[in-house]
């Protein structure tokens, strides 16, 4: 039972960073119905820029960096947005779909490679947060896993308030919900789309700055974070804000859970990323709605 | 370099014109076969190290080609061609390891466990929006890659699995290889060429158009893009299979993403609506690779801008447009029309 106890504990302290991760990507399919293939390279990129603010002001406190990251993977998926996403709706590109889903895929390849050409292959990692680990009476935790969580549990609540209670967040989920009434109220749809973009990019920033010290930063650093996000948000059901912060805490007790029962230990590491998948497929076989998604027009 | 067939993406005039038609038909015809007694005598002129580059340079044009099938005919993007060619590898490789089957059945059974997991993922995805095959594809392909990295044991993880090569330890010349793998890639662009033409390829485009109306009009779309998913998997796996008993070693590397987004910009920067056009632009990217070499992980810089770049602003591609104006082939009838009148 404590076993079981401390495997959640772990859990749910992941799932919390998954699902700040997850809600960026949502936040982007709902406003823009597009899917961000690259957002893995967001988070990478918030990780690299954590290390190498850290590596110019040696005095900062490293947990100054992450805004000033989660900034600059803003400004980033902004200028994106700006040049490439928002001529999609102004019409002015054939087989909208297909070119949302190729073009930030290619952004993806086009950051990677741009990381490895610059950064080059081998690991950063930029200086804890905490050092040491908090004992929580069930588990001992890294303090900088602690933290990350933490943080990202405030930015959770933060990001729901402004989702629900301010105008630029009423707006968002009006142009999610119903686009053409959003326009007739005078919401323009442009400029909450680049909001939207830039938001989920910043928010994927967030993520890999905050677990950095944790995991250190490489240019592929991001495979794993945004397979797990896509899995998340089929599994709450794509474009549900609700469902991809169930979702991602729901992935990180199944991670935890799975693999510290899996029979064979030193293999249980490979498989952790397996029950996403097949998490992925019992969802499209038995409720492609996911969770909370409604269905698709 | 290999045959040049003209890949309409829309269909054929059923009436006139026959005879501007049968007028193209002969000069595609005799660039094909020039460009193939070109490629059958490029053995006679080039050195070793120059064949290699052209036999990965053919493998690539294979995966170029099988992956634009399915994104250019059907409007269906799979981001794990590259795991479905693994699988082929892996199938021939570890077989080999195992119960010490032969190169050719090896190939056989691999590109039909490409097909096989093709069409599970196909059944699975492809009920709902393009988007799902995508996401789907894209896990499956990283989840496989860390089982394989993973599973040390069976498949030696990064160490490599040493697979046999296909005409034997004795055989040190590459010009073999040079011509299996051109025969394979032939044969792969005639299939899909004759499938692209065929009533499949009519209903993919068809279903790539207008997807409700192709329904209406009693199209079974899922049936039809499932059957593409399969056979482009299983082109890809046949890919595999070949190359790993080329290069005789295989790595979980080899189906990183960046591997894939490679694959992808050769068949887009050639022309994802031609099959001919995304073969020709992964034969070009990969010597370009070579050609490049001194840049060293800026090239893959240079091929990720130019994809981008190619998507917003000439969606049919570099090439494609290119050997429209040269040969009068590509996806557009009309303008091969008009390039008679110029007597081109």
């Amino acid at each position: 039972m404590k076993y079981f106890l401390s495997l959640c504990t772990t859990g749910l302290i992941m799932g919390v960073i998954y699902a700040l991760m997850a809600l960026g990507l949502t936040l982007i399919f709902s406003i823009l119905r597009v899917i961000n293939f690259a957002h893995g390279e967001f988070y990478m990129l918030g990780g690299y820029a954590a290390y190498y603010i850290l590596g110019t002001f040696t005095g900062l406190h490293p947990l100054l960096a992450v805004p000033v990251a989660g900034l600059i993977a803003a400004l980033i998926g902004l200028a994106f947005e700006l040049v490439f996403l928002r001529p999609i709706h102004q019409d002015r590109i054939e087989r909208p779909d297909e070119y949302a889903v190729l073009v930030t895929f290619g952004l993806s390849f086009f950051v990677m490679n741009l990381a490895l050409a610059v950064f080059g292959p081998y690991p950063h990692r930029p200086p804890s947060f905490f050092e040491g680990a908090v004992n929580l009476g069930i588990v001992r935790v890294s303090a900088d896993r602690l933290t990350a969580s933490a943080l990202s549990l405030i930015l959770l609540g933060l990001l729901l308030l402004v989702i629900n209670k301010t105008w630029v967040g009423k707006a968002l989920r009006a142009v999610s919900q119903d686009k053409d009434a959003a326009a007739v109220v005078g919401i323009n749809q442009l400029s909450m789309n680049t909001t939207a973009f830039a938001l989920g990019a910043g928010l994927a920033g967030v993520a890999g700055a905050l677990l950095a010290p944790s995991f250190s930063v490489t240019p592929d650093v991001g495979a794993v974070p945004s397979t797990r996000s896509y899995v998340i948000i089929v599994l709450g059901g794509m474009g549900s804000i609700p469902g991809s912060i169930l979702g991602g805490v729901l992935i990180g007790l199944v991670e935890s859970l799975g693999a510290g029962y899996f029979p064979d230990p030193s293999r249980a590491l490979n498989y952790k990323t397996v029950f996403g998948l097949v998490i992925f497929a019992l969802v499209l076989l038995f409720r492609p709605t996911g969770l909370f998604g409604r269905e698709e027009s | 370099m290999t045959v040049n067939i003209p890949s309409t993406t829309e269909p054929r005039p059923r009436s006139g014109k026959s005879a501007k038609r049968r007028f193209w038909f002969r000069t595609d015809l005799v660039v094909a076969l020039v460009a193939l007694v070109i490629t059958l005598l490029v053995p006679l002129f080039v050195q070793t190290y120059w064949l290699h580059v052209l036999i990965v340079a053919y493998f690539y044009a294979i995966l170029a080609s099988s992956w634009s099938l399915l994104a250019g005919y059907g409007g269906q993007f799979s981001f794990g061609h590259m795991a479905f060619m693994a699988i082929g590898g892996y199938t021939s490789g570890l077989l080999g390891r195992f119960v010490n089957l032969p190169p050719l059945p090896g190939i056989l059974l691999g590109t039909l466990a490409a097909g096989l997991a093709g069409w599970a993922i196909g059944a699975l995805c492809l009920r709902f929006k393009a988007s799902y095959l995508a996401l789907f594809t894209i896990a499956f392909s990283e989840i496989l890659r860390t089982l394989i990295r993973g599973e040390t044991q069976i498949t030696r993880g990064d160490h490599g699995l040493h697979v046999a090569p296909l005409f034997g330890e004795g055989v040190i010349s590459r010009i073999p290889y040079y011509y299996t793998m051109l025969a394979v890639l032939v044969a792969c662009l005639l299939f899909m060429y004759w499938l692209a033409n065929s009533r499949v390829g009519m209903f993919l485009r068809a279903v790539r158009e207008d997807e409700e109306a192709a329904a209406a009009r009693g199209v079974n779309i899922v049936h039809y893009k499932v059957l593409a998913f399969v056979i482009t998997s299983m082109i890809a796996g046949l890919a595999g299979g070949f190359f790993a008993h080329y290069i005789t070693i295989l790595t979980p590397n080899i189906m990183i993403i960046p591997q894939m987004g490679l694959v992808i910009a050769m068949a887009i920067i050639g022309g994802v609506e031609s099959l001919i056009s995304a073969a020709f632009g992964g034969m070009i990217i990969q010597i370009g690779l070579e050609v490049l070499r001194e840049f060293g992980a800026w090239r893959m810089v240079i091929f990720g801008g130019l994809l981008v770049i190619t998507l917003r602003f000439a969606r049919n591609g570099l090439l494609a447009p290119l050997f429209q104006r040269l040969f009068g082939l590509g996806p557009r009838a009309e303008l091969r029309e008009e390039a008679t009148t110029d007597g081109a």
